[in-house]
């Protein structure tokens, strides 16, 4: 972009800048339990103060309120952006960027302040506007502009609930010469998988199919686990297998809490399990929670897929 | 009054920290969340949207992020709580198989209004910072 | 009927690297600088040593040691395999070549950079051999990726059997802190354990929690054998290895033996110490004092058992009535075990017990110790040594 270029870019895109986005307008649904409870149950969030009517009719505010946090998702559109949203200003500045190179985009900053508290039956009104367009800044992302909206909600009275403003950096992406262990990076962690050989391998075939399988001697029918080449008992290298009915008993476990891995459930909670074929075998008990576990306790196992690349016995109380 | 406490505004000291609060990020988490906040923005449900924008699963929306946050206040607060300001630096997207890791710390009180700030980060175990920032809410300061 | 080797080898020397968590050398500069310490505490040159005996895990070539020290000419070198189960194997090692002969004065040593670099906390990772790598396939998909995991799959097991509580594992945590606090090479130096500060700490693997577990330490420890005649020339009072023992047992596996019909019984330091107690002609109540490998604190307690000090499901009660203590009936682990000291896979213990038949801990019990046991790791192939005065 030439310094002439550059100027008359910026010309365009600071006259965005007071640009109403939008005039005051009403959210589609008024405040209600029903979204506050959807809001609560996805946040995991049991405060009273938004779903408890009866404690909430005997608290400081007489009432429930809706979640402070879910300010903004009242007025969101909805459904009919998955087919993509309708032009407004933002979106016509936000094509004026991409035309000019400045294709990426990365939310910075949000910072919402609230006035007042709204309960079931308020409606919300949200009005928004262009606030400010930084001048051209040199960032870690590339070349860019920061802009900020600033969206201003009201009640049904007209009175001001609160303001969101929100700090979007649009840059020009930079050559990534380091594009490989970028996307190195940017893999989704599994849980660490066995290699398999050639004593081992046959058997994560079978948990990939579903099965659980125990080695057996073929001359002494001894059956062993984890497999290995040749039978203990009688030194044959001749066997076969077994499939597991995978009910088991807990001979000792854990939870590895500390470190977090990467891939991992947080917590995950290890056994040695008998089974009841009489061979042990380790595996992950779930359904149940840690302190509900006992050694002794019978379980009952399945073949799971537990996340993209791993499928693994997993053990519930029987 | 019930099985609810609120702190009071005495009982809280610049320095006290919150006990952290470790979230599994899982795609239902990060649907859900964005339903739940009628943000039906592609990348938040649809893998294949979100792998278009160079990441490889649904990640989590902004307005989950703040939700997560007034939940980790207000565990600790209690009910009574108000929350005047969440104020957010965003970082690390979350993408499902992750845990979020949200710590805390008091870092400072206002006598006339009631209102203490709290130091928020939201660590995800795979790519670090997730969302930092401050919190600042109203306690009751009378008994 | 096991070999004898009692008296027929001596430890002469014996030194400690400074303990850190970032030591800014290279892992050879530990180990060459614990040799030459071991070698001035024995009063002899670095080019009188010709064998060396270390674990599989040291990344230390003993020629590139022996170059570095200034060795002439080897015609012994041995390894023993696996982490802290090496540490009286490489003593085991080092004093059958000098018993028969094959080598006259050997540097048995561990190095390494346990913090700064690989963390062994961090658990077992895709970049392993392949053997290895097949064994720890059955336990990393699920999660039990760690040693504090291994370690918790058995004390789990051992506690319900005995009803043990974590009251007796505070005891050896405490005891070894009160050790370590005034020893001035201790990682926990003038850093007394309370109850709260133990209780409260987070939890790693249950049943442990941090104050369980031992450190992640940067050091290099040696010590120098060589033959008692030999040993009556040089500096320091004789310390002779009396009995040495190495065992594996049936169904053995590296730190996940979970497929024996009692997962909690470490019958391995059985076998031990059968072997040591009749090779010496030592019973239980001849022991001193004793270096037991902690790498958490439940090993003490099955060790106690499997060595015989009380009877099984008795640990607990033993430690908590006070055995362990300064003025106890086994001083145990003085130097303040790998739990407050540092970890060095066991072979800062052998200075340790070393010292104690010498009277030169720096906790050094009240009474004359005579003999001393030191012990390695648990859960792996592993041994023990009752080290004691030259008759």
């Amino acid at each position: 972009m030439t310094p002439e270029e550059q100027k008359a870019f910026e010309d365009r895109i600071y006259a965005y800048v007071g640009v109403k986005v939008c005039e005051r307008t009403a959210a589609k649904d008024a405040v209600n339990p029903a979204m506050i409870r959807h809001w609560a149950e996805a946040m995991g969030d049991t405060n009273p103060a938004y779903t408890d009517e009866t404690w909430a009719a005997n608290s400081r505010r007489g009432k429930t309120i809706a979640p402070p946090a879910m300010m903004y998702a009242w007025n969101q559109e909805g459904f009919t952006v998955t087919r993509g949203r309708a032009s407004d200003p933002q979106t016509d500045m936000v094509e004026l960027f991409n035309e000019y190179g400045f294709t990426g985009v990365l939310g910075t900053n949000v910072t919402q302040e609230y006035f007042k508290e709204v309960s079931p039956g308020d409606t919300l009104y949200l009005e928004m506007e262009i606030d400010s367009i930084s001048e051209r800044k040199a960032t870690a992302r590339g070349i860019g502009y920061f802009f900020e909206t600033l969206a201003t909600f009201s009640d049904q009275n007209g009175e001001k609930v609160g303001t969101q403003r929100f700090r979007v950096l649009k840059f020009i992406p930079q050559e990534q010469p380091t594009a490989a262990t970028g996307d190195d990076k940017l893999e989704v962690p599994t849980r660490i998988p066995s290699p398999r050989g050639h004593d081992n391998g046959w058997w994560w075939q079978a948990v990939d199919e579903g099965k659980l399988l125990i080695q057996r001697c073929k001359r002494c029918q001894v059956l062993r686990h984890p497999p290995r080449p040749m039978c203990g008992e009688c030194q044959s290298l001749e066997w076969d297998s077994i499939e597991s009915g995978m009910e088991g008993e807990v001979i000792s476990y854990t939870c590895l809490r500390h470190p977090a891995i990467p891939g991992y459930p947080k917590d995950p909670v290890c056994a040695v399990i008998k089974l009841a074929e009489g061979t042990n075998l380790v595996a992950n008990i779930v359904g149940c929670d840690y302190d509900d576990v006992f050694i002794g306790m019978k379980l009952k196992g399945r073949i799971e897929q537990v996340d993209e690349k791993t499928t693994l016995p997993q053990f519930y109380p029987a | 009054m019930s099985e609810y406490t609120t702190l009071n505004y005495a009982d809280v000291h610049v320095g006290d920290k919150l006990p952290e609060l470790a979230i599994d990020i899982t795609t239902g988490l990060i649907v859900g969340g964005a339903m739940a906040t009628r943000d039906y923005e592609p990348v938040h449900h649809d893998k294949s949207a979100a792998q278009a924008t160079g990441l490889p699963d649904v990640f989590m929306n902004i307005l989950t992020s703040q939700g997560l946050m007034s939940r980790f206040v207000t565990d600790w607060s209690g009910p009574e709580a108000v929350i005047r300001k969440l104020d957010l630096k965003l970082g690390a997207p979350n993408l499902p198989g992750m845990v979020m890791t949200i710590s805390g710390e008091v870092t400072d009180k206002d006598d006339s209004s009631g209102q203490v700030s709290i130091a928020v980060v939201g660590e995800n175990n795979i790519w670090g910072m997730h969302m930092q920032g401050t919190v600042t809410i109203a306690l009751p300061q009378e008994a | 009927m096991v070999a004898n080797i009692r008296d027929k080898a001596a430890i002469v020397g014996v030194a400690n690297t400074a303990f850190s968590k970032d030591s800014g050398v290279s892992e050879l500069s530990l180990a060459v600088q614990a040799i030459k310490g071991a070698c001035d505490d024995a009063g002899i040159h670095p080019r009188e040593i010709d064998g060396f005996a270390t674990f599989t895990l040291d990344t230390n070539d003993e020629i590139e040691v022996a170059r570095a020290l200034g060795c002439g000419d080897l015609t012994f070198w041995g390894r023993s395999h696996y982490g802290g189960g090496a540490a009286t194997g490489s003593l085991h090692q080092a004093v059958m070549a000098v018993a028969t002969g094959m080598a006259e004065c050997v540097a048995v040593f561990r190095a390494l950079n346990g913090r700064s670099g690989h963390r062994y906390s961090q658990g077992v990772s895709g970049e392993l051999l392949t053997a290895d790598a097949i064994h720890w396939g059955w336990y990393t998909p699920y999660g039990l990726l760690t040693p504090a995991s291994w370690t918790a799959m058995i004390t789990q097991r051992w506690m319900h059997r005995t009803g043990v509580t974590k009251e007796a594992m505070f005891e050896v945590a405490r005891c070894t802190r009160e050790y370590a606090v005034s020893n001035p090479n201790a990682f926990f130096h003038g850093q007394p354990l309370d109850r709260d500060t133990y209780f409260n700490a987070r939890m790693i693997a249950d049943p442990l929690q941090l104050f369980d577990c031992c450190q992640e330490s940067d050091g290099g420890s040696a010590i120098i054998v060589t033959t008692p005649q030999r040993a009556r020339d040089l500096k320091q009072p004789v310390v002779t290895v009396k009995g040495v023992a190495q065992a594996s047992a049936q169904g053995q596996e590296q730190m996940t033996s979970f497929y024996r019909d009692e997962i909690s019984d470490v019958s391995e330091h059985r076998i031990a110490a059968g072997d040591c107690y009749e090779m010496s002609g030592l019973r239980p109540s001849d022991i001193d004092a004793a270096v037991i490998y902690d790498a958490f604190t439940p090993n003490v307690l099955l060790q106690l058992e499997a060595w015989d000090f009380c009877k099984f499901g008795e640990a607990g009660d033993f430690v908590l009535d006070g055995n362990l203590r300064p003025d106890g009936r086994l001083p145990t682990n003085t130097h303040g075990g790998q739990l407050s000291e540092a970890y060095i896979h066991g072979v800062n213990g052998l200075v340790e017990a070393t010292r104690l038949v010498r009277g030169q801990s720096v906790n050094q019990p009240g009474k004359q110790v005579d003999h001393a046991l030191v012990t390695s790791g648990v859960g792996i192939p592993t041994g023990g040594a009752i080290l004691g005065k030259l008759d």
